[in-house]
């Protein structure tokens, strides 16, 4: 790239950066004047009320429950998906519209999903967990086809070499090298879930963000705050957990 | 026991792989296929266990045919024939125990394989080949954690597993070090020696396959330009082989 061209680029890159953040009303000095708010804000959350100890708990646990259900379903669908969607085991064009698909599909939030959902199932849990499974299954399906592409064809061809059944070169050769991956991926999807899960109750999906939502609107810091740290809590262990079952796995 | 008439492989893209190779090898012969890359070597051993199709020609391994075989038959006479591959090709995840039995699974119950259950004798099996390569005590290790020189020698024990009667190896060395290339070597050596197996390993460096091999078959452009034993190669040959580049 020329020296023209490359300052061409960055003062494009500068013009949108400002042009963005004037239109966003962007102010330090707003932000600076908030200051005091935010104290106030954070003084009323405090001390936390635990008699809703109890709601937050069942709340966390539901939320935990729509990401357990909707990361097991989405990722048994995703795992056909990803072979029609990784370019070495699928015929050209059934990768390309598969591809495409996931690609549209996954451009949508869950808690879009979640909006859908409600509207046709109702309230409450149920329609969270469809969210989740819609999102989850094409976040997935993606991961896993690119896992799938890059397969060693080495080892596979070993076992063929062997005289090996088809099932058995499936079992042997491609199963030792894709599962440790699929279950990581699905492991990090689902510390993901929980997070996107813990706001589904905003519109009325289940879960801890059913209170969250109703004791901000009601002006119960102290209520919102028990649950924000239960909430915490739940991310962190989930976390903690997950990400050490990952490092066996590599 | 092993013949191979008139292959040729064009590649997609027209690569020219083989150009009417015949090659007959007899059984417990011990055949070094040396070249320079691109000479055919890989694509005339991958021809030889159906691994690659020719575009011409065909190949029979103790009479059964390998060339137009129904996938049953193609895999009984794999069954019988192991291959080593220059990158190893192990499951680098799994054990070196687990990699030797990969080698069993012709032999098995296919539904049994499937769920990782090997019989005793299997295990045994397994058990045997290494001891025979020289890995005895690594068995519970992961494949990946062993060196270069090890893994191929798990490969080899795979192979062996298959209880085969003719051992094809492409280029078994060029991933190793020095030491480990002779002591691979060896190993084929003494495997063809006292147990009576037939070996095609390609070479792609002059002096192991003068040291170790037979007969030496000169691969060129996907042409034999050479076959006889290792005193008939004279600079002359070597040259019409390499095209003089090497020597």
């Amino acid at each position: 790239m020329s020296p023209a061209r490359r300052w061409a680029g960055a003062l494009a890159i500068a013009a949108a950066f400002i042009w963005s953040a004037w239109s966003t009303e962007v102010s330090l000095g707003r932000l600076v004047e908030g200051v005091p708010f935010m104290v106030d804000f954070l003084g009323r959350m405090l001390p936390p009320d635990l008699r809703v100890l109890g709601q937050a708990l069942r709340g966390a646990l539901q939320t935990l429950q729509i990401a357990i259900v909707g990361t097991g379903v989405g990722a048994v669908l995703a795992l056909p998906v990803a072979f029609a969607a990784a370019r070495n085991t699928s015929p050209r064009w059934t990768f390309y519209w598969t591809r495409s698909a996931l690609n549209a599909f996954r451009a949508v939030d869950t808690l879009v999903y979640a909006l859908f959902f409600v509207a046709a199932v109702g309230l409450g849990p149920f329609p969270g967990v469809l969210a989740v499974v819609v999102y989850t299954a094409t976040v997935l399906a993606k991961l896993y086809s690119e896992a799938i592409e890059a397969m060693d064809p080495g080892p596979v061809e070993a076992v063929e070499a062997v005289g090996a059944t088809r099932f058995q070169v499936l079992r042997w050769g491609v199963v030792p090298q894709l599962l440790p991956q699929f279950l990581s991926f699905t492991l990090y999807r689902f510390e993901t879930n929980i997070r996107a899960a813990a706001v589904l109750g905003f519109v009325g999906a289940g879960g801890i963000g059913f209170y969250i939502q109703t004791y901000l609107r009601l002006l119960n810091y102290p209520a919102a705050s028990t649950v924000l740290l239960v909430l915490v809590a739940m991310v962190m262990l989930v976390d903690f957990g997950s990400s050490r079952l990952r490092a066996r796995l590599v | 026991m092993i013949r191979a008439r008139d292959l040729s492989k064009r590649y997609p893209g027209g690569t020219v792989g083989l150009d009417g190779v015949s090659l007959d090898v007899g059984a417990g012969e011990f055949v070094a296929l040396i070249g320079s890359s691109g000479a055919g070597k890989s694509t005339l051993l991958r021809c030889l266990n159906g691994l690659v199709t020719p575009t011409a020609g065909a190949v029979s391994i103790d009479g059964l045919p390998v060339t137009g075989a129904s996938r049953e038959g193609l895999r009984s006479v794999r069954a019988s024939v192991g291959f080593v591959f220059q990158q190893f090709n192990l499951q680098r995840r799994l054990s070196v125990l687990d990699n030797v039995l990969v080698g069993t699974l012709s032999r098995v119950d296919p539904w049994r394989s499937l769920l990782g259950r090997f019989s005793g004798g299997e295990i045994e099996r397994a058990h045997r080949t290494l001891r025979r390569v020289g890995l005895a005590g690594l068995e519970g290790r992961r494949a990946d954690t062993l060196s270069g020189g090890q893994q191929q020698r798990v490969a080899i024990a795979r192979a062996l597993a298959q209880e085969p009667r003719v051992l094809l190896a492409d280029e078994p060395m060029s991933s190793l070090d020095p030491a480990s290339s002779r002591s691979v070597m060896e190993l084929l050596r003494d495997i063809n020696r006292e147990d009576g197996l037939t070996v095609i390993a390609s070479l792609h460096v002059l002096d192991l396959a003068l040291g170790y091999g037979q007969r030496i078959v000169g691969l060129r452009a996907g042409r034999v330009v050479h076959d006889g034993p290792p005193a008939g190669l004279t600079q002359a040959a070597a040259e019409a082989i390499f095209g003089g580049e090497r020597l």
